[in-house]
């Protein structure tokens, strides 16, 4: 049974991939009827389908592809001209084989699609010349040019008598894979060779390779039924390059098939396993670079610096290409969703009674899997609504002076780390002010709104919920859902829609889509003690600022830039970031871009660019407002990652100024009712001179503190276990000093008042003029008498003199 | 092969029963305080228990979310019991621990005061949760009796649900 379930699983695959080409194909084949090269391959897949179905026993399937290969071989053979009537029929055909083979999938077995309406259309069709119904009558026909499973099993015979019986399951399936091989190569040089005699028969034995040869021992009686018909058609072919070469030329060609056999279907589960290792890998990468980076500092100059810096750099390099193999194998070229297009486009021509052309160009471009399945849906509401809303009616485009037959062209391309797709159709375009009107009509946006509106803000108008320009709904469009649903999809990819147009020449739409999504370029910006990373992509430029550049307009603060003004929203304020360090003078705005929307995003640092690994937040805290997740940093730390989508609707509500004073610091300081209320820390590397100070101090009865080095200090302090009056500080300490001590504390908002003593042996005009600079109120040489230390720091603690 | 297999299977299949044997009479839990309340949790739901370190704050959620911690590559929220539980917050000194629990693919830390003990309890000396804690929405699994003292357990699906 598993191995029926194996054959079948690959019967799926296979037919669905030949499927979507056959739209493709059959669409091309209305517009150009006496391609027969097309037909034999449209042939071929209603053939193939229906020998494997039969195998299988999908008995519906079988009827119906059998059908349909009668149609087409009738049509192969010239006896039947394809018109419209008749292609909507075999497209219809096609449909229903669509739903049979999901039905396959998803149930494993082909029951309950009644197939009968179809086939009884697609007998009439062939009905004119009698006997269509039965296989037999196709049979011949079929035998002429394409091998019937009989004559496959035939060949297989004549080759070798091979044992299935006691094969293993893989064994078999290696077999079905080489026969199935050989039979596609076999296909190939069939349909060759068939071009060969129509061009120039009597060369066909030139080419004289030894498959060949034995090729023409069962091609010879075959040859002669096809011949006599295409004789016209292979020069006027389009699609045949291949038919003007010689047979000789060609020869080579064959080999190829054998080459393209070189893939391994692999699970998307292991690619994605895969994918995650090289983020993990990456990470470590980072890590490696930010730990080489601190070696190198501290050991300057030594010799194993430049091996350590070697492996690291190649480490580095090597992580890189790996990456992008592995991505690379996870690209699938975007033409497996642009295939559906061309049916698409003349279905809706058909139903709206316009003239549509659709011109594809760079399908080969590829995407990431997961981007190119998500790519589709949105795609499809563009190209309807171009269809529907874009190109105009033959009639009027005439009376306009366009041709009758309206273009929309689909083009993909690569433009640097992104996937570009632009969707340009020659209809009517998009009139601003109408769009403008209808969404005050629809009350989407109001009348100030409207008036201070770009031509090009206005076009992005379409993609607003509940907007529709259609006069009324039709079966396409028109329920102003399609372009809202295009925009969020498009943005949950991280990519961006850029939308022009010009009024009677028609509309243009780029999509801009990131190559992957789990590993993207970030500028990591830090807010206070904080750092967050901003995807690269929506990031324009940054800017450095001066406070008194920042402006207010009603309540909100802006920039100009350049001849623009910018919105400000400082990053603080949207991720509620607690404001314990003083603001700067300077400020940096990270200009970020979405569509045509810009926000300048204030930041108080600029940390670097970095390549990150996007990882979830998990259950527990997805769907958090503004962030798109986390990634790992190279010191082992969690940054978060901004979404700038929902960060620019979240800058609409945020009214505060950024950079303008906080609230006072702490602010809620407690009447002190005893001498103990007072606290003082005493900083000195030396346990004399902390015992000469506490001695000094203890009589007034105060908190005495006590730390031995700067950093101690300051931790102890952030530790917020105490809140001090006043801090006595010695100079010369390990670790940190004393001057980077009080600038270090001097940074925090709420320790701006906090007096700092300097208590010193320190005695030059420098020392105290150093002092000062780095926020020290009082300067004490040592020797001090107790007294007069006792009274310097009363005086600074505004130490009421009843408690003493 | 296929006897070999049959062994190993038959094998596999009679430890699994004697270790659902076991489990059936002895619940295995871990202990541990939060303010001076002793809870515990099933010692299989916990994945691991770590001296706390350096997490990073994430914006717009309940104070007892105190952010999210790199725990060897995961990205693992971690959530504060005290505040949870409506104490005051403490500062984490020397006893502080992160427990890591798991329930299905959902993972978070807690931070708890200090671990007290594994228990090996039996199941009888295990009662219902309080009446007055109602309903299917209690975090409370159940209430330990031992000699000297009673074990609050909780649910650790209830701990790892997002309930804002």
């Amino acid at each position: 049974m598993d191995e029926f379930e194996e054959i079948l699983q690959d019967f799926l695959v296979e037919s669905f991939e030949l499927v979507e080409k056959l739209d493709e194909d059959l669409v091309e084949l209305e517009s150009n009827p006496e391609d027969l090269e097309l037909l034999n391959g449209i042939f071929r897949v209603a053939h193939t389908v229906k020998g494997a179905s039969s195998f299988l026993n999908f008995d519906v399937l079988t009827h119906l592809t059998h059908h349909m290969e009668d149609v087409l071989n009738r049509a192969r053979h010239g006896e039947l001209t394809i018109t419209p009537d008749i292609m909507d029929v075999i497209l219809e055909s096609v449909d229903l084989m669509k739903q049979l083979l999901e039905q396959i999938r998803d149930t494993s077995s082909d029951a309950g699609i009644d197939v009968a309406a179809c086939v009884a259309r697609l007998d009439k069709i062939t009905g004119g010349t009698g006997e269509v119904d039965t296989p037999q009558a196709a049979a011949p026909a079929e035998e002429s040019v394409e091998e019937s499973p009989a004559e496959e099993s035939a060949a297989e015979d004549d080759e070798d008598e091979l044992d299935y019986e006691n094969m293993s399951p893989e064994e078999v399936e290696a077999e079905i894979e080489r026969l199935l091989a050989q039979r596609q190569e076999e296909d190939r040089k069939k349909r060759e060779a068939k071009i060969a005699a129509g061009e120039a028969v009597p060369q066909m034995p030139s080419g004289d390779e030894e498959e060949a040869k034995e090729e023409e021992k069962k091609e010879e009686p075959k040859k002669a039924a096809p011949a006599p018909k295409p004789v016209s058609q292979p020069a006027a072919t389009p699609k045949k390059t291949e038919s003007k070469e010689s047979p000789k030329a060609a020869a080579p060609a064959r080999k190829t098939p054998a080459q393209v056999e070189q893939t391994i279907r692999v699970d998307v589960k292991r690619l994605d396993h895969l994918m995650n290792l090289i983020g993990e890998l990456v990470l470590a990468k980072n890590r490696l670079i930010k730990i080489n980076d601190d070696v190198e500092e501290r050991y300057e100059g030594e010799e194993f610096l430049e091996e350590l810096n070697q492996v690291v750099s190649i480490v580095s390099l090597v992580t890189t290409d790996l990456q992008i193999a592995v991505m690379k194998t996870r690209m699938l070229p975007i033409g497996k969703v642009f295939n559906k297009f061309p049916r698409m486009i003349r279905d809706l021509s058909r139903e709206l009674n316009k003239k549509i052309e659709l011109v594809i160009s760079g399908e080969e471009t590829e995407l990431d899997k997961s981007i190119v399945e998500e790519i589709g849906d949105p795609l499809v509401h563009i190209i309807r609504n171009s269809c529907d809303h874009g190109i105009e009616p033959p009639e009027e485009r005439l009376a306009k002076g366009k041709p009758e037959m309206g273009t929309i062209t689909l083009k993909a391309y690569n433009e640097g780390n992104q996937i570009v797709i632009q969707i340009d159709d020659d209809g009517k375009g998009l009139d601003p002010q109408m769009l403008k009107d209808k969404s005050l009509e629809k009350g989407i946006i109001t009348e100030k709104e409207a008036d201070q509106m770009s031509d090009k803000e206005a076009f992005t108008l379409i993609f607003r919920p509940g907007f529709s320009t259609a006069a009324q709904v039709t079966n396409v469009s028109g329920r102003g859902v399609g372009m809202d649903v295009v925009k969020t999809n498009i943005e949950k990819l991280n990519g961006i829609i850029d939308i022009d147009s010009e009024i009677g020449k028609g509309t243009s739409m780029k999509l801009k889509i990131p190559l992957t999504l789990a590993i993207i370029q970030a500028l990591l910006v830090g807010v206070q003690e904080e750092h967050y990373a901003i995807p690269l992509a929506s990031v324009l430029e940054t800017v450095r600022i001066s406070k008194d550049e920042i402006y207010t307009v009603e309540g909100k603060s802006v920039m100009r830039l350049r001849d623009d003004v910018l919105s400000l929203v400082h990053i603080g304020d949207i991720f509620e970031v607690e404001r314990i360090l003083d603001a700067s003078e300077h400020a940096y705005v990270v200009v970020l871009g979405l569509g045509t929307s810009k926000l300048g995003l204030i930041v108080d640092t600029l940390v670097g660019q970095e390549e990150i690994v996007i990882k979830s937040l998990g259950d527990y805290l997805k769907g958090i407002e503004g962030i798109a997740g986390a990634t790992i940093r190279g010191d082992g730390g969690v940054t978060l990652i901004v979404d700038v989508v929902a960060l620019m609707s979240m800058a609409k509500d945020v009214k505060v100024t950024s950079l303008s004073e906080s609230e006072s610091s702490s602010g809620a300081v407690k009447e002190k009712t005893s001498a103990s209320d007072y606290t003082i820390m005493i900083v000195d590397d030396s346990k004399t001179d902390r015992t000469i100070m506490r001695k000094a101090l203890e009589p007034m009865g105060v908190t005495l503190v006590e730390a031995t080095d700067g950093q101690e200090a300051l931790n102890i302090l952030k530790s917020g276990d105490y809140n001090f009056d006043a801090m006595l500080i010695d100079i010369e300490m390990p670790r940190m000093d004393g001057y980077t001590l009080a600038s270090e504390i001097k940074k925090y908002n709420r320790y701006k008042n906090l007096p700092l003593i300097a208590v010193t042996s320190r005695t030059s005009k420098s020392d105290r003029m150093r002092g000062v600079e780095s926020g020290m109120v009082e300067y004490i040489t040592k020797p001090y008498s107790a007294d007069y230390l006792s009274s310097v720091v009363q005086r600074n603690v505004n130490f009421k003199a009843e408690f003493l | 092969m296929s006897d070999q297999l049959k062994d190993i299977i038959n094998k596999q299949s009679a430890q699994q029963e004697s270790d659902i044997e076991q489990l059936d009479d002895i619940v295995q839990l871990v202990g541990f305080m939060i303010g001076d309340e002793e809870y515990a949790v099933p010692i299989l739901a916990i994945q691991e228990i770590i001296k706390p370190f350096s997490w990073t704050r994430v914006p717009q959620v309940p104070a007892y979310v105190m952010g999210v911690f790199n725990l060897r590559g995961a990205v693992i929220p971690l959530i504060d019991l005290r505040t949870k539980f409506g104490l005051t917050p403490k500062k984490h000194g020397e006893d502080t621990r992160f427990i890591v629990m798991r329930h299905g693919d959902d993972v978070a830390g807690f931070v708890i005061d200090r671990l007290t003990m594994a228990i090996r309890i039996k199941k009888e000396n295990i009662g219902p949760a309080p009446d007055t804690v109602n309903g299917d929405d209690t975090i409370i699994d159940g209430v330990g009796k031992q000699a000297d003292k009673i074990i609050t357990i909780l649910k650790v699906n209830k701990l790892l649900e997002r309930d804002f």
